[in-house]
C-alpha cells in the first residue's frame, strides 16, 4: 500500500487523491469484513461467555444493591447476522464504486476480473488472520443470488431478435452443450486411462458429470463481459440465449450423471429415461413460468388503485415461478425467463409509468449487487475451498474447453448457415466461440457434488477453467473486437419510422408468405399477434388500453419519454433529442448566446398563456391518468420549445434583431411570428395565434 | 407463348426466369404449381380476384396493395414471368452475388431493390414522394378505425419530421433509406423459399 501511495506521486494529483481514498476505504472495510467472518466463525464459542458474565452480575444483584441503571450496552449478538450481510453487500460496492473512480483501470480490465481479484484480496487477508473464509454456499447462491439476474436479463429480454434467431440458440444451447459434455468427458476419461497420470480412479460417469458440469455457457459471466463490449445486437442474442437456454441441458445432465455416477451402470432405458427427462425439465420450467405470467399480467389488471405495490407483484410472480420450477427440479432459469416475457408486454400496458420505472431500477439494482456479490464471493472461495491441484487434470480441462467450444461452435454454424436468411460470418462465429465463458453455476454445481474423492480436483479444475475464461478471455474480447471490426451495437434508440415500416414490412411480408403458400416464420407470428389481440388482451388488459394497437402505445411511449427528458433536463433550453438528428444546414444559424436569451425571454413571456389555452383544446391527451397529470403539462412545454425553435430558424441572421425588439413596438414581431406559424403544428397554434401572442 | 392452357413450364422459359430473378430449379417448379393452384380460369395468368381468393391476404391490411403491386402499370393479368419477379425480391441475399460482376444490373433482391418496392407500396401515385397523405392511408390501414384522425395525424407529422431531410414535407426515397439504415433489411425482407 506504501508503494503504491508513493509511486502515484508521480502521476496527476487527482488520481493518486482517488487512490488514496480507496485504499483507505480498502483498509477500513477489509477489517471489518475480517473481524465480522471471526465473529460467523466464532460465533457458537461466544454464548456461553455472555451467560457466564451475566450470572455474576445476577449474584451481585441480589447480594449488592440495585446496580446502576446501563446507558451504554454492548449487545453484538442481536444484529449479527443482518449486520454481517449487509457489510458484505457493502463492501461489494465499495469495490464497484471505487473501480469507476480509478481512471483507467475499467477500460482496460472488466468489471468481472476486478472483483474476482477483490474476492481473492478479501479471502486472503481473512485466511491471514487465521480464520475460516466464507464460501460460496449453493443454497444461497441458487436461490438468493441468481434470480435477480435471471429476472432482470428475462423481463428485458429483446424479444424480436431473440425470436428470429431461435433456431439457432436453440441448436446452440442444446446440441453444443451435449456435444461439450460429452467430448471433454469422454476425453478426459480417455487421458485418465492412461498409465502415470495418477487418475486412475475417475471412472466414466464421474468424467462425464465432470464435463456436464463445466460444458455450460454461464450467463451470469457472459452478461458482464458483453455489457462492456457493447457488441452488435445478433451476437448479443446468441451467446446470451445460449447461455440461458442450456441450463435445462445442464440440469438434465448433472442430475442424470449423479444419479449414475452413484448406481454405477448405465442401460439404454436409462438413456432415453434422460432424453424424455430433458423435454420434460424444458418444456415444464416454460409451462410453470408461463403459468405465473399470466397471472402476474391477470393480476395487474386490477391494481389501477393501488400503483404502489405494483413492482412487487411483478417480483414476487416471477420468484414463485423460480421457486416452483425449482421444486420439482425443473429448470429455473426457463421459468423465470418465460415468465418475464410472459408477463411484460401486458404487465406494461397497465402498470403506471413509475411503477415501471421503479421495476426497471429495482430489478436493475438487484442483479447488479447479485452479480457484484458473486465474483468477489467466487474470490473468496477460491482461497477457502480445499484444493487438489493435479497439472495434467486442470490444464487438460483448461484446453479441453477451448477446443470444444470452438470446434463445436464451428460444426454446428455449418449446418445452421444452411438454414439462416442472414448466414454467421467467420469472425462472428469465432466471437460467439470466444464469448463462452464459465462461470459461478459452474462452481456451484460442483460444490453440490456428494463424492469428496474426486470433488476436491474437481472444484479446483472449475475454478481455474473460471479463472481462465474470466480473465484471460474477458480481458482479450474486447480488443479482439476492435481488432477483427466486428459490427457494434448501435446506440440510438428506436425511432417511430423504424416502428412504422417495420410493421408495414412484417404486413407485406406476411401477405407475400400467403401469396407463395408457404407458412413460415412471419405466417405464425401474425396467427399470433390475432390471436393475442382477439382474445388475450381483453382478459389481461385493464380498460381502454386493450383494444390500443401497438403503434399508438409505442407512439405515446416515445412522446412520454421526450417529456420526461424534458423535465429532467430542467429547462426549456435543451432540444429534445430527435430535433438534434436534423443535419446542420437546418441548425439555428449563429445568433449570439445572449441575443438567444433575450429572445427566449421575449417568447416565453408573450407564449404564456398558451398553456392554459392549450389544454383543454388539444386532443393528444389519451391516457386520463390522474397521477400522470405533469405529463401532458410537460408535453405542451416541448411543443413550446419546438415552436420557438422554429421562430430562431425563421429569424435570420438579423443583426438588428433584438434592437429593433426593443425600439420598436411588439407588432412586427407578432406579424412574423404569426407568419410564422403556419407550419404542421398548426393546427394547435391556430387558436393560440389570434388571442394569446397579442398583448 | 402460345395459346394453351397447359400445365408445363418449358425449360427455356426455366432457364431464363432463372437467370433473370436467381431462383433455382426447384424453387421454379414449385412456384410455378402454386401459381397454377392460384390460377381458377386456366388461362396462364393471374387476375385480381385470384388473388382476393387467398383467405388470409383479405385480412391482411395491405392487401390490396400487395396484390396491386404484382400487376404491372395499367395491366389486369400478370403472367408467370411477371409473378417471379415479383416475387424475386424476396429473396434472400447471397454471399456470393456481392462479388458478381459490378457491370451486371443490380439483382433484384438486392437491398436497395427490395426498399425500392416497399417504398412503392407506399408511394401510390409513384411521384417519388410519400406525402403526409399517403402516410395517413398506410397508417389507418395498419391502426383500424378506433384511433382518432387527429391522432395519427400528430403520429404522420412526427413520422415526416424525424425522416423529412430536405424540408420538403415528405419522404423521399433516400431519405427512406437512411431512416431505414439500422434494420436489417436482409434479413427483414426475405423469404426463405423452400428447395
Amino acid at each position: 500500500m506504501a508503494e503504491l501511495l508513493g509511486s502515484s506521486s508521480v502521476r496527476s494529483g487527482r488520481a493518486s487523491f482517488c487512490l488514496r481514498v480507496v485504499g483507505f476505504v480498502l483498509l477500513l472495510v477489509f477489517a471489518a469484513a475480517a473481524s465480522a467472518s471471526r465473529d460467523i466463525s466464532n460465533g457458537t464459542s461466544k454464548e456461553p461467555n455472555p451467560a457466564r458474565e451475566e450470572d455474576p452480575h445476577h449474584r451481585s444483584n441480589t447480594t449488592h444493591h440495585k446496580k446502576a441503571f446501563p446507558v451504554l450496552s454492548f449487545n453484538y449478538e442481536h444484529v449479527r447476522t443482518p449486520f454481517e450481510i449487509s457489510l458484505w453487500i457493502l463492501l461489494a460496492l465499495l469495490m464497484k464504486l471505487g473501480f469507476h473512480i480509478i481512471p483507467r483501470l475499467s477500460h482496460v480490465v472488466p468489471e468481472s476480473c476486478l472483483l474476482i481479484f477483490v474476492g481473492l484480496l478479501v479471502g486472503g487477508i481473512i485466511k491471514a488472520i487465521g480464520e475460516k473464509p466464507p464460501i460460496l454456499d449453493s443454497t444461497l447462491f441458487f436461490l438468493y443470488l441468481l434470480p435477480p439476474i435471471i429476472l432482470d436479463a428475462g423481463y428485458f429480454l429483446p424479444i424480436r431478435p431473440f425470436t428470429e434467431n431461435l433456431g439457432t440458440i436453440l441448436v446452440f444451447a442444446v446440441v453444443g452443450t451435449l456435444w461439450n459434455a460429452f467430448f471433454i468427458g469422454g476425453m478426459m476419461y480417455a487421458v485418465c486411462q492412461i498409465e502415470g497420470t495418477g487418475l486412475g480412479g475417475v471412472d466414466l460417469l464421474s468424467c462425464l458429470l465432470f464435463g456436464a458440469i463445466i460444458s455450460a455457457v454461464d450467463p451470469v459471466a457472459v452478461l458482464a463481459m458483453f455489457e462492456e463490449i457493447h457488441i452488435n445486437e445478433l451476437l448479443h442474442i446468441l451467446v446470451f440465449g445460449e447461455s440461458l437456454l442450456n441450463d435445462a441441458v445442464t440440469v438434465v445432465l448433472y442430475h442424470l450423471f449423479e444419479e449414475f455416477a452413484h448406481i454405477g451402470t448405465v442401460t439404454v432405458a436409462d438413456a432415453f429415461l434422460g432424453v424424455v427427462c430433458f423435454f420434460v425439465v424444458s418444456l415444464g420450467g416454460i409451462l410453470v413460468g408461463a403459468i405465473y405470467g399470466i397471472l402476474g399480467a391477470f393480476t395487474s389488471r386490477f391494481t389501477s388503485h393501488t400503483r404502489v405495490i405494483e413492482p412487487l407483484f411483478v417480483f414476487l410472480y416471477s420468484y414463485m415461478a423460480y421457486l416452483s420450477a425449482e421444486v420439482f427440479h425443473l429448470s429455473g432459469i426457463m421459468s423465470l425467463i418465460a415468465c418475464g416475457v410472459m408477463m411484460r408486454p401486458y404487465v406494461e400496458a397497465n402498470i403506471s409509468h413509475k411503477s415501471y420505472t421503479t421495476i426497471k431500477y429495482f430489478l436493475k439494482m438487484w442483479s447488479s449487487v447479485s452479480e457484484t456479490l458473486i465474483f468477489i464471493f467466487l474470490g473468496v472461495s477460491t482461497v477457502a475451498g480445499p484444493h487438489s491441484w493435479n497439472w495434467t487434470f486442470v490444464v487438460l480441462t483448461v484446453i479441453l474447453c477451448f477446443v470444444s467450444r470452438m470446434l463445436g461452435v464451428v460444426g454446428l454454424t455449418y449446418i445452421i448457415n444452411k438454414f439462416r436468411i442472414v448466414k454467421l460470418t467467420k469472425k462472428e462465429q469465432f466471437i460467439v466461440a470466444y464469448g463462452g465463458l464459465r462461470g459461478a453455476i459452474a462452481f456451484s454445481l460442483g460444490f453440490l457434488l456428494t463424492n469428496d474423492k474426486m470433488k476436491d480436483m474437481f472444484l479446483t479444475a472449475i475454478i481455474t477453467v473460471i479463472f481462465f475464461t474470466v480473465f484471460v478471455q474477458g480481458m482479450t474480447i474486447k480488443p479482439l473486437v476492435d481488432l477483427l471490426a466486428v459490427k457494434k451495437k448501435k446506440e440510438s434508440k428506436r425511432s417511430i419510422n423504424e416502428e412504422i415500416h417495420t410493421q408495414f414490412l412484417d404486413h407485406l411480408l406476411t401477405g407475400i408468405e400467403d401469396v407463395c403458400g408457404h407458412y413460415g416464420h412471419h405466417h405464425w407470428k401474425d396467427k399470433l399477434n390475432r390471436f393475442n389481440k382477439a382474445y388475450v388482451k381483453k382478459w389481461l388488459i385493464a380498460g381502454e388500453r386493450s383494444t390500443e394497437p401497438q403503434l399508438i402505445s409505442f407512439y405515446n411511449k416515445l412522446e412520454m419519454k421526450q417529456a420526461i427528458m424534458l423535465v429532467e433536463s430542467g429547462s426549456a433550453a435543451k432540444l429534445p433529442s430527435t430535433l438534434r438528428k436534423l443535419p446542420s444546414c437546418r441548425i439555428i444559424p449563429r445568433i449570439s448566446k445572449g441575443r438567444e436569451e433575450e429572445i427566449r425571454k421575449l417568447l416565453r413571456a408573450n407564449l404564456q398563456k398558451t398553456r392554459q389555452r392549450l389544454r383543454s383544446y388539444s386532443r393528444h391527451d389519451l391516457m386520463i391518468d390522474p397521477f400522470e397529470d405533469n405529463m401532458s403539462e410537460v408535453r405542451f412545454r416541448k411543443q413550446r420549445v419546438e415552436m420557438e425553435r422554429r421562430v430562431c430558424f425563421h429569424l435570420d441572421s438579423d443583426s438588428n434583431f433584438c434592437e429593433r425588439m426593443r425600439c420598436r413596438n411588439r407588432v412586427n414581431f407578432r406579424i412574423r411570428v404569426r407568419n410564422t406559424l403556419l407550419i404542421p403544428e398548426g393546427k394547435l397554434f391556430k387558436f393560440s395565434r389570434e388571442e394569446d401572442i397579442i398583448r | 407463348m402460345g395459346s394453351r392452357a397447359s400445365t408445363l413450364l418449358r425449360e427455356e422459359e426455366i432457364e431464363e426466369i432463372k437467370k433473370e430473378t436467381g431462383f433455382s430449379h426447384s424453387q421454379i417448379t414449385r412456384l410455378y404449381s402454386r401459381f397454377t393452384s392460384l390460377d381458377k380460369g386456366e388461362n396462364g395468368t393471374l387476375s385480381r380476384e385470384d388473388f382476393q381468393r387467398i383467405p388470409e391476404l383479405a385480412i391482411n391490411p395491405l392487401g390490396d396493395r400487395i396484390i396491386n403491386a404484382f400487376f404491372p402499370e395499367g395491366e389486369d393479368q400478370v403472367n408467370f414471368r411477371g409473378f417471379m419477379r415479383t416475387l424475386a425480391h424476396f429473396r434472400p441475399i447471397e454471399d456470393n452475388e456481392k462479388n458478381k460482376d459490378p457491370t451486371a444490373s443490380e439483382p433484384l433482391n438486392s437491398r436497395t431493390n427490395k426498399l425500392l418496392f416497399a417504398f412503392r407500396l407506399y408511394d401510390l401515385d409513384r411521384d417519388d414522394k410519400i406525402s403526409r397523405d399517403e402516410l395517413l392511408q398506410v397508417l389507418r390501414m395498419m391502426v383500424g378505425v378506433n384511433i382518432s384522425d387527429e391522432q395519427l395525424g400528430s403520429i404522420a407529422d412526427r413520422t415526416i419530421q424525424e425522416a423529412d431531410q430536405n424540408g420538403d414535407n415528405s419522404i423521399s426515397f433516400n431519405e427512406f433509406i437512411k431512416v431505414l439504415e439500422k434494420v436489417d433489411v436482409e434479413q427483414k425482407m426475405s423469404i426463405r423459399f423452400l428447395h
